[in-house]
């Protein structure tokens, strides 16, 4: 509903640019933005989901949509959360984790779409400053007690590491070419979240570029929240353990005694 | 059909985890043992987080023992002195294990701890029943063969404890000593483990303790219910880490694959059965080392955000 409700508002957009395109030429452009969807559901059901960001180029000068007068980004951030990644290496034989690097808060989900690579239109300082693309996003390490972090090749190992095992959870999601144009200032993009996308707050970000400047940017919220029992059992879980472990406790004898009794009734 | 874990994050296959259960439960019927030495590690082959395996198989350890146990009471065959001594000793025991796993998470050191642990305990439990249960067998071969020697009545180092005490269902007059560190040990062990124990704790007490066979499992099941119960609330507390939904999910398949597992044992002899056992707790034993010993495919790994650790 509010999806078809916003490419109506944006097809009248498109429309009415179209009738006055000569007096827009110097006009400006900027960018406007949404997710379909504000609110993503995480039942006993879940199993990942997709969500649309579209939006339009104000003052659109381009000529159609494969003229690629623009490129779009649109990255998608989970909640900030602290992360460890450990090294394991043979001791006596055995493989052991001896080595860990712990990182201040960072996104503990990423996604970046895109019209085509970052690199090919956008210069480091300005994808630094805005945390696009994987090896742009702030990745501090914490100093541990006793440990300094000096070796710079250490700290890039790990973090290449925390980037690589973050993509294969598929917390971590690139597509070069996953925003595309339908129409002289229309575009779209589908963030896939897969089903253990970290459960919290999302920001969906967008940039517009035109020949390696920014533009613009938008700014969208969608929420992902725990819902029906799911949302219960986590809340008790995490609000009032020890409720949670009694429950937990009784259920789970409840049932071996249930089934207890009716095998003996059938026996 | 699909299922969201609340606590393990992901989305699992029902049939996959209830077949599990079943699988467990057939075994656990079938050699009458509680099977979590089985259901941890393959907990873990699927992908579910060690630590989330452990808590929960904790909890699935008091559902597999709790109607044994109260069967045995019904029946008088539960020491209730002694379970309550064990008991004491398995406070301690599983209060010390799920602050260790605490502790071990934070330091990325609990899962090679636990490997190791259930590598050794495995190992060493296996081969002990191989060995006497392929003697028992190679008896039983050459008929009339000379019956099994019972140690009768000789004094141990248990004697000369302190602290005796009468322990009349069992007619024994013992130091509560060995009870008490037996029963913290095991409790140690299903802490950071997710298992009952009782593959451990039956011989521990027959061998050591001396107790009558008779009153062993029913006591023993009591202990482990309890102990069980107590680790899965501590494991909810400290680490939050029980997934309730997964438990369920596991005692509801294991409920169906126990009853078969129990007529299929009465078509095998005990001496059978108990190779059979070995045999599969020698696999889970080689098959953890293995894991230890590769290259791993990756010398990185992510340190688990769940339960806040």
């Amino acid at each position: 509903m509010r999806l078809w409700l916003g490419v109506l508002f944006l097809l009248a957009l498109l429309t009415a640019q179209a009738t006055h395109a000569e007096p827009s030429q110097l006009a400006k452009e900027d960018i406007e933005a949404d997710a379909s969807t504000r609110q993503v559901a995480i039942t006993s059901s879940f199993t990942g989901t997709e969500i649309l960001v579209f939006g339009a180029v104000e003052n659109s000068q381009q000529l159609s949509p494969e003229a690629g007068t623009y490129d779009v980004v649109v990255v998608v951030e989970g909640a900030l959360a602290p992360a460890v990644v450990r090294r394991k290496s043979r001791v006596g034989g055995l493989w052991i984790n001896t080595e860990a690097m712990r990182f201040a808060p960072l996104p503990s989900y990423y996604a970046v779409a895109s019209t085509r690579p970052v690199d090919e239109f956008a210069d480091n300082a300005i994808l630094d400053a805005n945390q696009i693309g994987f090896e742009h996003i702030r990745m501090v390490p914490l100093e541990e007690a006793g440990a300094r972090l000096t070796d710079p090749a250490k700290i890039a190992d790990f973090k290449e590491a925390l980037i690589r095992l973050k993509e294969r959870e598929r917390v971590y999601v690139k597509s070069e070419f996953g925003v595309s144009f339908i129409g002289r200032s229309l575009f779209r993009a589908t963030i896939s979240l897969p089903p253990n996308v970290p459960v919290g707050p999302l920001v969906a970000r967008v940039y517009l570029f035109k020949e390696g400047k920014l533009l613009g940017q938008y700014k969208s919220r969608v929420m992902l929240e725990r819902e029906g029992i799911e949302r219960y059992l986590h809340d008790l879980a995490i609000g009032r353990p020890l409720t949670y472990g009694v429950v937990s406790v009784v259920l789970a004898a409840a049932a071996g005694l249930a089934a207890a009794f009716a095998l003996r009734r059938e026996a | 059909m699909t299922l969201y874990l609340p606590i393990a994050e992901m989305s699992v296959s029902v049939l996959v985890y209830l077949a599990l259960g079943a699988a467990v439960g057939f075994l656990s019927g079938l050699f009458g043992v509680g099977g979590g030495f089985l259901l941890t590690p393959l907990l873990m082959f699927l992908g579910i987080p060690p630590v989330v395996a452990v808590a929960t198989g904790n909890a699935h350890v008091v559902a597999s023992s709790v109607s044994g146990a109260v069967t045995h009471h019904r029946r008088n065959n539960v020491d209730v002195k002694m379970a309550v001594v064990m008991l004491a000793g398995g406070l301690v025991g599983t209060i010390v294990g799920v602050e260790m796993v605490r502790i071990l998470r934070k330091a990325g050191l609990f899962e090679i701890t636990m490997s190791l642990t259930y590598v050794t305990f495995l190992g060493v439990i296996g081969t002990l029943i191989m060995i006497e249960a392929v003697n028992a067998w190679r008896q039983v071969q050459q008929a009339g063969g000379a019956a099994p020697t019972r140690r009768s009545g000789r004094h141990g180092f248990a004697d000369r404890l302190p602290f005796k005490m009468r322990f009349p269902r069992s007619k024994l007059y013992i130091s509560v000593i060995p009870p008490f560190v037996i029963g913290m040990f095991i409790a140690f062990l299903s802490a950071i483990m997710g298992i009952g124990g009782g593959f451990v704790l039956v011989p521990a007490m027959i061998y050591l303790l001396r107790m009558p066979t008779a009153v062993v499992a029913g006591t023993s099941l009591l202990q482990i219910v309890f102990v069980a119960a107590l680790a899965t609330i501590l494991h909810a507390v400290q680490n939050k880490t029980v997934d309730v939904v997964l438990a369920l999910l596991l005692i509801v398949g294991g409920v169906i694959g126990a009853q078969f597992g129990t007529i299929a044992s009465e078509r095998l002899r005990a001496e059978q059965l108990r190779i059979l056992l070995a045999a599969l707790i020698l696999m889970v034993a080689v098959r953890m080392a293995y894991d230890l010993v590769i290259t791993p495919g990756d010398v990185y790994s992510l340190g688990s955000a769940l339960g806040g650790a």
